[in-house]
């Protein structure tokens, strides 16, 4: 167990800066997700936290030590990769045990080590068979077994389950978090799937661009989120955005001017005046006769436990409402919908949150 | 954007000593097998030297001999005509694979067998072409006759011999190119086959606009290889003619030879100045594939 | 597919391939069928003019008379102390480079590979005079040695180019996960690279091979004495001293052709795989 610690942390691939200074501090024994788009730098992050790239600039210190200039077996770092990377000509034994063999470790320990971890991720009856015989959900469990018997400070996961079924992704993911509960281990993920890191991650990291957007828990980064950029990143369906005006309606209240000429009054927001970008969720809004906005139901996706509505409200793109998995909608029909003040999000011209619709 | 400070970064030495660790041994060869010598045949073709006694420089006078000389020409002619036939390796070895590139039974075996003459020796392909050849022997001078009702001993003809050369060339050539073709068919997506069946593609329009340009690395490797071994040729003109009838059948690299390094040939001067022409106009080309395989490399 | 397979053609267009087939397999075998047969006619058919009839016996005693007239064995022999320490050398020497070039990103990595590839596709006539000298004084010519430090030294080069784009194909997580688990670059190289070439150092085995054995250019210029001359350079002056015996010359050719041959059918997957794979003899 032991702290990440990133201090102005660049990466450069020739001409183009690819990580565009980071700070960051992993408190030691937390689940930290990185997410974001893909290109957004996540997995240059990871991999120069592993010592697989060079850093070109800035400090990383692993456990309070300066680690620039460890070599990466130096490091107190396992890695899983999201190929797995388990060699075809080994078994499943021989490729967890790898690293330990080729440091000389004794023997009997190894041994031990390899059956404790086998026992952990139920592969006891695979040790001997090749990766080509396994399943893919096998063939994942054996990469985090060859970390394991590593018994490292932080555990580096780069996409590990995307090479996996929906089902198998789902429980693989019970799977990760329990084994970090039991280990105690740091552990740094990197997934583009917000949902993965929404359910494991107890601190995310939002990456854009090579600079880190937002950093926070699941729950915070849903309510308040700091950027547009975040707002639209962080839950599914997306956020719901579209330009408004605002004017200033006193006693610290605006009024913003919606689509389809409607209004709404909204408390705590710190621009008065102008365009911004205003947010609001799919499932804070709410079917009704007359609402706020008046619009017409291009598309009913049937969940069974909800319904996923296309409104067409007049804009370039329809706006997604989350309604009842029994509502009697169907495409064509008017629909009114009514906003929840408290869930609604302003952003400024420069994309900055301006107002959180945190519901409190 | 706040500047950073920056960090002491100093380059991890063990990553970068270990590469020339693993490259040592074979740039050693490299270097003293190719760069080393190719430096010192250049050095050679300004000289006048018998290969033992003494060395003299005489400057640019071997490449002014070589342009007086009508065996220069002849073989540089005859380079070109190789060169140009030689490249009927393609298309045959492309027609050959769209032959066999079926799944009938024993199909294996027929590949192998098609293939046969690129396993063979060049040696053995001269011999096997000369026996052909050979008047009253072999066969082609009777199906000529056949056909002309008047036998001709190819390799005797000084008008001809050239072309019976590079016949035989093509022969393990074109068995070359069509393994290459063969390779490349197997590796084209089926799918896009299919799709393209659906659109009603079919015939010479799917190979032209379909299947040809999937098989462009194919075709690459083939044109380099062939355009390569077209200058290089060198064992079937040795074997088959010795670049005879009276020198009609010489090429630059069989001329060489015959100046430097054969039984009689003790001018090394003339013949790397020989040499030195060959590798100049193969350098064109080699600079033409290296080109294009480094933007390959780059795009990759 | 394509052309359409065959068996989704008309039962006409079917037949006809099915018979043309063997029809075109025996034409484009012509030249060699014939010297087949050549090997096994007796003297007396081709003095009595029997040049492409069926022989009268079949002449086995050709071949044994080769080896008896001439110094074949001992060529065939030399052949073989060239090639397979050719082979296992230039092979040993380009796993080396290959992973090299491969796996470590260094700023005249791009360089050296394509020195390398540009090297393979020189005339040998600019390399000849010094690479013919160079033996000599190390009193190295007209040596076995001698001839397979050349053999060694171009084909290692055409290895390099093969065995760096065959690693460089490898995930190279597999030699990062390594690297992370804190293996020396050395026991990278053995534990992990050279068990997963396999099938590419099989599949040069056999090409370098076949390019070794049939070479003629150095093979006659770097060798002189019986004991050293190998069995492509033997061969061509044996043809000139039998003149008109085509029956000998025939076998002969037969017998300096069968060990690539035997290999290429031996080896056939790995041959054609390398081929496709490196594909770049010059």
């Amino acid at each position: 167990m032991a702290k990440v610690k990133l201090s102005g942390i660049r990466k450069s691939f020739g001409q183009s800066e690819v990580i565009k200074g980071i700070d960051l501090e992993i408190p030691a024994g937390s689940f930290c997700a990185f997410v974001g788009p893909s290109g957004c730098g996540k997995s240059t992050l990871l991999r120069m936290i592993a010592g697989l790239e060079d850093i070109t600039h800035g400090s990383l210190e692993i456990g309070g030590q300066e680690m620039i200039d460890v070599a990466p077996a130096k490091r107190g770092v396992a890695m899983v990769f999201q190929s797995y990377a388990l060699y075809p000509h080994m078994t499943v034994a021989e490729n967890v045990t790898f690293g330990l063999r080729m440091a000389n470790h004794p023997k009997r320990d190894t041994e031990q080590r390899c059956l404790e971890a086998a026992r952990m991720l139920k592969l006891e009856e695979l040790l001997d068979r090749k990766p080509s015989q396994l399943s893919g959900g096998q063939r994942q469990r054996v990469a985090i077994g060859r970390a394991i018997v590593r018994n490292p400070d932080v555990f580096l996961f780069d996409e590990p389950l995307s090479n996996l079924d929906a089902a198998l992704r789902v429980e693989m993911r019970a799977e990760i978090t329990r084994l970090h509960a039991k280990l105690d281990a740091t552990m740094l993920y990197v997934t583009h799937d917000q949902v993965e890191a929404m359910t494991m991650a107890d601190m995310i990291v939002v990456l854009d661009k090579g600079m880190i957007e937002q950093v926070g828990s699941p729950l915070g980064l849903y309510h308040e989120p700091n950027t547009l950029f975040v707002a639209r990143f962080i839950g599914s369906p997306r956020m719901n955005t579209f330009s408004v005006n605002l004017c200033d309606a006193g006693d610290g209240n605006v009024s913003c001017m919606l689509p389809g000429g409607s209004s709404i009054q909204l408390d705590g927001s710190s621009l008065r005046t102008g365009k911004a970008t205003f947010g609001i969720r799919p499932e804070h809004l709410d079917v009704v006769a007359d609402g706020h906005l008046q619009g017409k139901a291009v598309l009913c996706e049937r969940l069974g436990s909800e319904t996923m509505l296309h409104v067409d409200i007049g804009l370039a793109d329809p706006i997604t409402v989350k309604a009842d998995g029994l509502t009697n909608v169907t495409e064509g029909d008017a629909v009114g919908l009514k906003l929840n003040p408290k869930a609604c999000h302003l952003f400024g011209p420069d994309d900055r949150r301006v107002r959180s619709g945190s519901l409190q | 954007m706040k500047p950073v400070p920056a960090a002491p970064r100093r380059r991890r030495k063990r990553l970068d000593l270990t590469p020339w660790l693993f490259l040592a041994p074979a740039i050693m060869f490299f270097l003293v097998y190719v760069v080393v010598p190719i430096g010192q045949s250049i050095s050679i073709s300004f000289l006048e030297w018998d290969g033992l006694g003494e060395k003299k420089w005489i400057g640019l006078q071997n490449y002014q001999d070589l342009l007086k000389d009508e065996a220069f020409y002849v073989s540089l002619k005859n380079n070109l005509i190789w060169l140009v036939l030689y490249l009927l390796a393609i298309p045959a070895g492309l027609f050959l694979a769209l032959f066999l590139n079926q799944t009938v039974t024993g199909m294996r075996l027929y590949k192998s067998l098609f293939f046969f003459p690129f396993v063979i020796s060049n040696v053995v392909v001269g011999l096997i072409f000369s026996w052909f050849y050979t008047p009253d022997f072999g066969l082609m001078p009777k199906i000529i006759g056949f056909f002309t009702g008047e036998e001709i001993a190819v390799l005797a003809n000084e008008s001809l011999a050239t072309y019976g050369i590079v016949a035989a060339g093509l022969w393990p050539q074109i068995a070359y190119c069509m393994i290459l073709y063969l390779t490349g068919l197997n590796s084209i997506n089926p799918e896009l086959v299919e799709a393209a069946r659906l659109d009603d593609a079919k015939g010479f329009k799917m190979l032209w606009y379909v299947i040809l340009p999937q098989l462009r690395p194919a075709t690459f490797i083939a044109l380099v290889v062939t355009v390569i071994g077209a200058l290089r040729s060198f064992d079937l003109v040795a074997i088959m003619t010795v670049g005879g009838p009276w020198g009609s059948s010489r090429v630059l690299s069989y001329f060489m030879f015959e100046q430097s390094l054969s039984e009689y040939g003790t001018s090394m001067g003339y013949g790397a100045a020989i040499a030195v022409v060959l590798f100049a106009i193969m350098l064109v080309f080699i600079t033409m594939f290296i080109v294009r395989m480094i933007i390959q490399e780059r795009t990759a | 597919m394509f052309p359409t397979p065959i068996e989704r053609t008309q039962p006409r267009t079917r037949f006809a391939y099915k018979v043309f087939l063997p029809i075109a397999l025996i034409l484009w075998l012509l030249p060699l069928l014939g010297v087949a047969l050549t090997s096994v006619k007796p003297a007396a058919d081709l003095d009595s003019g029997n040049y492409f009839g069926a022989p009268s016996r079949i002449a086995i005693e050709n071949y044994w008379l080769v080896f008896k007239n001439s110094n074949i064995g001992y060529y065939f022999w030399n052949s073989i102390k060239v090639t397979v320490p050719s082979v296992l050398v230039s092979i040993g020497l380009s796993l080396l480079a290959g992973f090299a070039l491969a796996t470590y990103s260094f700023r005249s990595n791009l360089i050296i590979f394509f020195m390398i590839v540009a090297g393979n596709y020189v005339p040998y006539q600019i390399l000849a005079i010094p690479v013919r000298d160079l033996p000599i004084n190390i009193n190295l010519y007209d040596t076995t040695l001698g001839l397979a430090l050349t053999h060694i030294a171009f084909q290692t080069g055409f290895c390099t180019l093969f065995m760096r784009n065959f690693i460089k194909a490898l995930p190279n997580a597999l030699i990062e996960s390594a690297r992370v688990e804190g293996v020396s670059e050395w026991r990278i190289f053995c534990y992990i690279v050279v068990p997963l070439v396999r099938p590419a150092i099989a599949a040069l085995s056999v090409l370098i091979f076949t390019f070794v054995w049939n070479e003629y250019f150095w093979a006659t210029i770097m060798s002189q004495s019986v004991d050293v001359r190998p069995v492509t350079a033997g061969i061509n002056e044996l043809s000139g001293e039998w003149k008109a015996r085509w029956e000998l010359i025939s076998a002969a050719s037969i017998l300096t052709a069968a060990p690539p041959v035997l290999m290429f059918f031996l080896m056939q997957k790995h041959f054609i795989a390398g081929l496709a794979l490196g594909a770049t003899k010059g």
